[in-house]
C-alpha cells in the first residue's frame, strides 16, 4: 500500500505554542518524522536599538526580551555595564537584587507549571499559579511601581530601597508558597494520567542535550550538573546555602521535577537572605561620569550616574536566569551609547533541541515536551 | 400506590377532579376517542421536554460555577443574580452569528446532523424512571432501548463530519466514532451485570429490586454488590461523553480539529445542547441502575400522596451529584492521549468488565446472593 | 501495560480529587481571590507609574525629562506663556526615567492605569491635562 508524507503546518497562531512560533511536521501517519521550527514573529530588534540609546535607557528594553521574569534581564545588563565600567555596587543592594531574582525565578517556575498543564488539559493549575504570582506581583508593584516591566535594576546598584511593610509581607509570602508547593505536588505529581504522558517522552541523552547548547533547568533535568550560580558565582551567592537541583531520568517528567525543586530552593535562599540583609546605601556612593543627579530632595537615586562613558572595551557576562544561561555581550568604544550589544538568550538556544527530541513521537507528545522546555517568544526572537 | 406509568398517574389525577370522565363520553360520542390518549401522552412529552430543556440549561451554569469554585474564583456574576440568566445570553449570542454552511458541503446533511446527534440524547429520557410512577413508558426492553439509542450518535458524527468537506473533519470524527464505539461495549457490559440480578430489562424492575434495607440501615443498592460494574460504567460514559480526560475531540491543542469545526451559531449549539443532554441522561442510568433509583430506605413511611414528588426530589438530588463528580473530575486530571485511550479501552476495561460478568454469574448459580 | 498494573488503584488521581475538593470547600486559607472589576478596583501601591503629573510651580522647563526618555515621547511645549512637558502616552514606556532624571522634582506619575481612548490624537497628554497646583 503506497502511504505519503504529509507535511503539516503547526501555524503561529495556535492555542498552545507560547507565542507565536511555526512548526513545519513532515509526518507519517501520526508520527513526526521531521520538524522545522520558523521563529522570527515576534523580532523587534532590541539588540540593533541598543546602539542608539545610552546605557541607562537600554534598561527598559531588557525588561521586555522575557517578559515574565524581567529581573534576571535587567540583572544580566547590568551586571555586564557594571563590569565593563569598573562600577562597585555597596553590599545592601547586591542582597535586594538577589531577593528580586529569587522571588522572580519563583514565579516564572510557576507561569511554566501552569502553561504545560493548559497545553495537557488540567486548567485549574494555571488558575493556582496565577493566584500566587498575584501575590508576587502585588511585592513587586510595591517595589518598583510596576508589575512586569521592572526597570529597577540600574548601573551602581538599584533604583530605590525598600519600602515600609515590604518585610513582612515577603515573609507571608513565602511562608504561603511553601504549602501552596505541597498542593501543586499533590495535585499534579502523583496523578497517574499525568505520568502517562510525560515519563519517557521527548528523550535526550546528555551528550547531546549539551551540543545542542541547553542550559538551566532543562539540561538539569537530564542529569547534566551545571549551575553557573555554582560554576561561576556572581554577587552574593558564594556566601548562601543551596544547592543545585538535578535529576537523572533524561525525559519530560524529570525536567518538571527540577522545577519544582528549584522553587523550593529559590523560597530556601529567600529566607536567608531576609535574615541577613544588611544596612546600608542602596546604590553606590561615588560619582562617575557626568550629570550626576544631585538636587533632587527625595533621594531617589542621588547618586546615579545618568550619563557615563565606560573604557573602551568588551566583556561578555552570565547569569543563571530561570529559563537557563542569559549572557550579555556589550562592546563599549569609549562614547556614551555602546558599540555593540549581543544577547545570549537561553530560550532560543534551548528551542533548537526540540527537532531532535520529537522525532518518532506524536503531535501531543510535542506538546508536552515543547512545555517543558520552557520558551518564551520575546527571548527567542528579541 | 403505585402505577405502572405517569400516563395512568395523570387519569387518576383527572378522575380525583371528576373531569376525566365527561370529556372521555366527548370523545366517545364522536367516535375518536384514542384523541384523548394522544393529548394525554402529547401533555406528558412536552413536560419532558421542558424538564429535558431547562435542566440543560442549568448545567451549563453549574459546569461553570464548579469549574470556578475550584479554580479560587466566582465564575458568571453579572448577567442576572449570581449568573443565572447566563445561559439564556449565551443562546441569544448564539443564535445572533451568521449561519455559514461551506460552499462545497453537503447542505442537508451538513443541517441534519445536528438534530441527529441531539435527538437520540432526549430520546433515552423515556423509560428513565424520574420518581415513583412517573415514567413515560415502562418498556419492557428499557435497558436495552438506552443502550441502543446510544448507539446512533456515532452515525450522527460520521455524517456530521462528512458533511463539513473538510479533511481534517472527517479525520475527527473518525477519531470520535473509534472513542465511541470502544468504550460502548465495556458500558453494555456492564449493565448486563446488573440484570443478571433482576432478570428483567425493565427500568422500574430494576428500581424496585433494590428497594429495601440489609440490617436496617444500609440500603440495598446495587453498587455495593457491583462497586466494579460500577467503576467501568462510570469511566465509560465519561469516555463515550468525550468529557476530559478523554475529550481529545474538543481540545484546541492537539492539531486535527473536531468534527465540529465548520458548523457556526445555533448548528454549534446543539452539539454541545447534545452534549449536556447526554451528561443528565448518563448520570440518570447510573443512578438507576447502581445507586437505587428514587428509591431510599424509609420512603415507605411517608403518606401515600406524597410519594411521587419526594422519590423526584431524591433522584434529582443523586443524579446531580453523580454529575457534579464528573465535573469534579474534569477539573482535576489532565487529558489522556488518543492511543493511550484506546488501549485502555480495550486492553484493560474490556477485559475487566467480562471479568465482573463471569465473577457475577459464578456467585449466583452459587447461591451467595 | 505494566506500568498500569502497577498503579491500577489510581491513587494518585484520588489524591489531587482531594486537594480541588478543598478549594471548592475554601478550607484552609484558599479564598475566592478574584475582583470584580470594573465593579470593585484594586488599590495601587504610592509608587506605582501610571499617568504623568507634573508641577506646574516646580518645573523649569529645563528638557532634562525629554532627553532622558527612550522613547522620545516627552516634548517640552509652551503652554502659559513657560514651557512645560508634553508626553505621548501611546508610545510612553511608563518607565519612569523621566521622573528620576528630573532636577526638581516636579514629574511625578500616579496611579491613573485606565488610560485607554478611541484615536491616537487623544492619547497625545498636553500641559493641560499633566499640570497640578501643590498649593491648591
Amino acid at each position: 500500500m503506497k502511504t505519503e508524507e504529509l507535511l503539516i503546518n503547526m501555524g503561529p497562531v495556535h492555542p498552545s505554542t507560547h507565542g507565536v512560533l511555526r512548526f513545519k511536521l513532515i509526518m507519517d501517519g501520526e508520527i513526526i518524522k521531521k520538524c522545522d521550527i520558523v521563529m522570527g514573529y515576534l523580532h523587534r530588534g532590541t539588540e540593533k536599538l541598543g546602539e542608539m540609546k545610552t546605557y541607562l535607557q537600554f534598561v527598559p528594553y531588557t525588561d521586555r526580551l522575557d517578559y515574565i521574569s524581567a529581573f534576571p534581564n535587567n540583572y544580566a545588563y547590568v551586571k555586564a555595564v557594571e563590569e565593563l565600567a569598573g562600577i562597585e555596587v555597596p553590599l545592601r543592594a547586591e542582597y535586594i537584587r538577589v531577593l528580586t531574582l529569587e522571588l522572580n525565578r519563583v514565579v516564572n517556575h510557576l507561569v511554566m507549571l501552569g502553561s504545560l498543564l493548559l497545553d495537557l488539559g488540567a486548567s485549574t493549575m494555571i488558575m493556582y499559579g496565577f493566584r500566587e504570582r498575584e501575590n508576587a506581583l502585588q511585592l513587586f508593584e510595591m517595589l518598583c511601581g510596576a508589575r512586569m516591566t521592572f526597570n529597577y535594576i540600574r548601573p551602581g546598584g538599584v533604583r530605590e530601597d525598600l519600602p515600609e511593610g515590604f518585610m513582612p509581607k515577603l515573609n507571608e509570602f513565602i511562608k504561603d508558597m511553601e504549602y501552596r508547593i505541597d498542593d501543586y505536588e499533590q495535585l499534579i505529581s502523583g496523578n497517574e494520567i499525568f505520568m502517562m504522558r510525560m515519563k519517557n517522552i521527548g528523550v535526550l541523552s546528555a551528550k547531546e542535550a549539551i551540543s545542542y547548547g541547553m542550559t538551566g533547568p532543562s539540561l538539569r533535568g537530564h542529569g547534566v550538573n551545571y549551575d553557573i550560580r555554582k560554576v561561576e558565582p556572581y554577587s552574593v551567592y558564594p556566601d548562601l546555602d543551596f544547592r543545585a537541583c538535578v535529576r537523572n531520568e533524561c525525559d519530560s517528567f524529570a525536567r518538571y521535577m527540577v522545577r519544582i525543586d528549584e522553587m523550593r530552593e529559590s523560597l530556601h535562599i529567600l529566607r536567608q537572605v531576609v535574615d541577613s540583609m544588611p544596612e546600608g546605601k542602596p546604590t553606590s556612593q561615588a560619582k562617575y561620569g557626568i550629570a550626576p543627579m544631585t538636587g533632587a530632595p527625595t533621594a531617589v537615586s542621588t547618586y546615579f550616574p545618568r550619563i557615563f562613558t565606560p573604557p573602551p572595551g568588551e566583556v561578555y557576562s552570565r547569569i543563571e536566569a530561570p529559563k537557563g544561561e542569559l549572557g550579555f555581550y556589550v562592546v563599549s568604544d569609549g562614547t556614551i551609547k555602546p558599540y555593540r550589544i549581543k544577547i545570549r538568550s537561553p530560550s532560543f538556544c534551548n528551542l533548537t533541541a526540540i527537532p531532535k527530541m520529537v522525532e518518532g513521537l506524536m503531535i501531543p507528545d510535542l506538546i508536552a515536551a515543547f512545555g517543558t522546555i520552557d520558551v518564551v517568544l520575546g527571548d527567542v526572537d528579541r | 400506590m403505585m402505577f405502572a406509568n405517569s400516563y395512568e398517574l395523570i387519569v387518576y389525577i383527572l378522575n380525583l377532579f371528576g373531569i376525566y370522565e365527561p370529556i372521555n363520553n366527548i370523545f366517545k360520542t364522536l367516535g375518536i376517542e384514542y384523541v384523548l390518549r394522544i393529548i394525554i401522552v402529547l401533555v406528558e412529552i412536552a413536560v419532558l421536554f421542558v424538564f429535558a430543556l431547562l435542566t440543560i440549561m442549568f448545567l451549563t451554569w453549574m459546569e461553570r460555577k464548579v469549574v470556578a469554585m475550584v479554580q479560587a474564583r466566582y465564575g458568571p456574576m453579572v448577567t442576572g443574580p449570581r449568573g443565572l440568566l447566563q445561559p439564556v445570553m449565551d443562546g441569544v449570542k448564539l443564535i445572533g452569528k451568521e449561519d455559514i454552511i461551506p460552499a462545497k458541503a453537503d447542505r442537508w446533511v451538513f443541517t441534519l446532523a445536528p438534530f441527529l446527534v441531539f435527538i437520540p440524547a432526549l430520546l433515552i429520557f423515556i423509560p428513565l424512571p424520574f420518581g415513583e410512577s412517573l415514567i413515560i413508558s415502562d418498556l419492557n426492553v428499557g435497558l436495552l432501548y438506552i443502550i441502543a439509542i446510544s448507539a446512533v450518535s456515532p452515525i450522527a458524527i460520521l455524517l456530521a463530519g462528512w458533511a463539513s468537506n473538510n479533511k481534517y473533519s472527517l479525520m475527527g470524527a473518525m477519531r470520535a466514532v473509534a472513542q465511541d464505539i470502544s468504550y460502548t461495549i465495556p458500558l453494555a457490559l456492564s449493565a448486563i451485570a446488573i440484570v443478571l440480578f433482576t432478570g428483567s430489562l425493565s427500568t422500574v424492575d430494576i428500581v424496585s429490586a433494590q428497594s429495601g434495607t440489609w440490617f436496617g440501615f444500609i440500603p440495598k443498592w446495587f453498587i455495593f454488590l457491583q462497586p466494579l460494574g460500577f467503576l467501568l460504567f462510570l469511566i465509560a460514559s465519561i469516555a463515550e461523553m468525550g468529557r476530559i480526560p478523554f475529550d481529545f475531540q474538543e481540545s484546541e491543542q492537539e492539531l486535527v480539529a473536531g468534527f465540529f469545526t465548520e458548523y457556526s451559531g445555533m448548528k454549534f449549539a446543539m452539539f454541545f445542547l447534545a452534549e449536556y443532554a447526554h451528561l443528565f441522561s448518563v448520570s440518570a442510568i447510573v443512578v438507576t441502575l447502581f445507586l437505587g433509583g428514587w428509591s431510599f430506605p424509609f420512603l415507605d413511611l411517608l403518606p401515600a400522596g406524597l410519594v411521587p414528588l419526594v422519590s423526584f426530589g431524591i433522584f434529582l438530588v443523586k443524579t446531580y451529584a453523580i454529575i457534579f463528580f464528573a465535573m469534579w473530575l474534569r477539573d482535576t486530571v489532565p487529558r489522556v492521549r488518543i492511543d493511550q485511550l484506546m488501549n485502555l479501552g480495550w486492553k484493560i476495561m474490556i477485559p475487566l468488565a467480562l471479568l465482573n460478568l463471569l465473577a457475577t454469574g459464578f456467585l449466583l448459580t452459587a447461591g451467595v446472593f | 501495560m505494566a506500568w498500569i498494573s502497577k498503579n491500577w488503584t489510581m491513587f494518585g488521581i484520588v489524591k489531587g480529587l482531594i486537594v480541588t475538593m478543598k478549594h471548592i470547600l475554601r478550607i484552609g486559607n484558599r479564598p475566592t481571590v478574584t475582583v470584580q472589576y470594573p465593579y470593585q478596583k484594586m488599590k495601587v501601591s504610592p509608587r506605582y507609574r501610571g499617568l504623568h503629573a507634573v508641577d506646574e510651580n516646580a518645573c523649569i522647563g529645563c528638557g532634562i525629562c525629554e532627553v532622558s526618555c527612550p522613547n522620545e515621547t516627552i516634548q517640552i511645549v509652551k503652554y502659559k506663556t513657560r514651557w512645560y512637558p508634553q508626553v505621548n502616552v501611546g508610545m510612553c514606556l511608563f518607565c519612569g526615567l523621566c521622573v528620576d532624571a528630573c532636577p526638581m522634582n516636579a514629574m511625578k506619575m500616579t496611579g491613573n492605569y485606565e488610560l485607554a481612548d478611541y484615536t491616537r490624537e487623544s492619547l497625545v497628554y498636553g500641559p493641560d491635562r499633566l499640570l497640578f497646583n501643590k498649593e491648591v
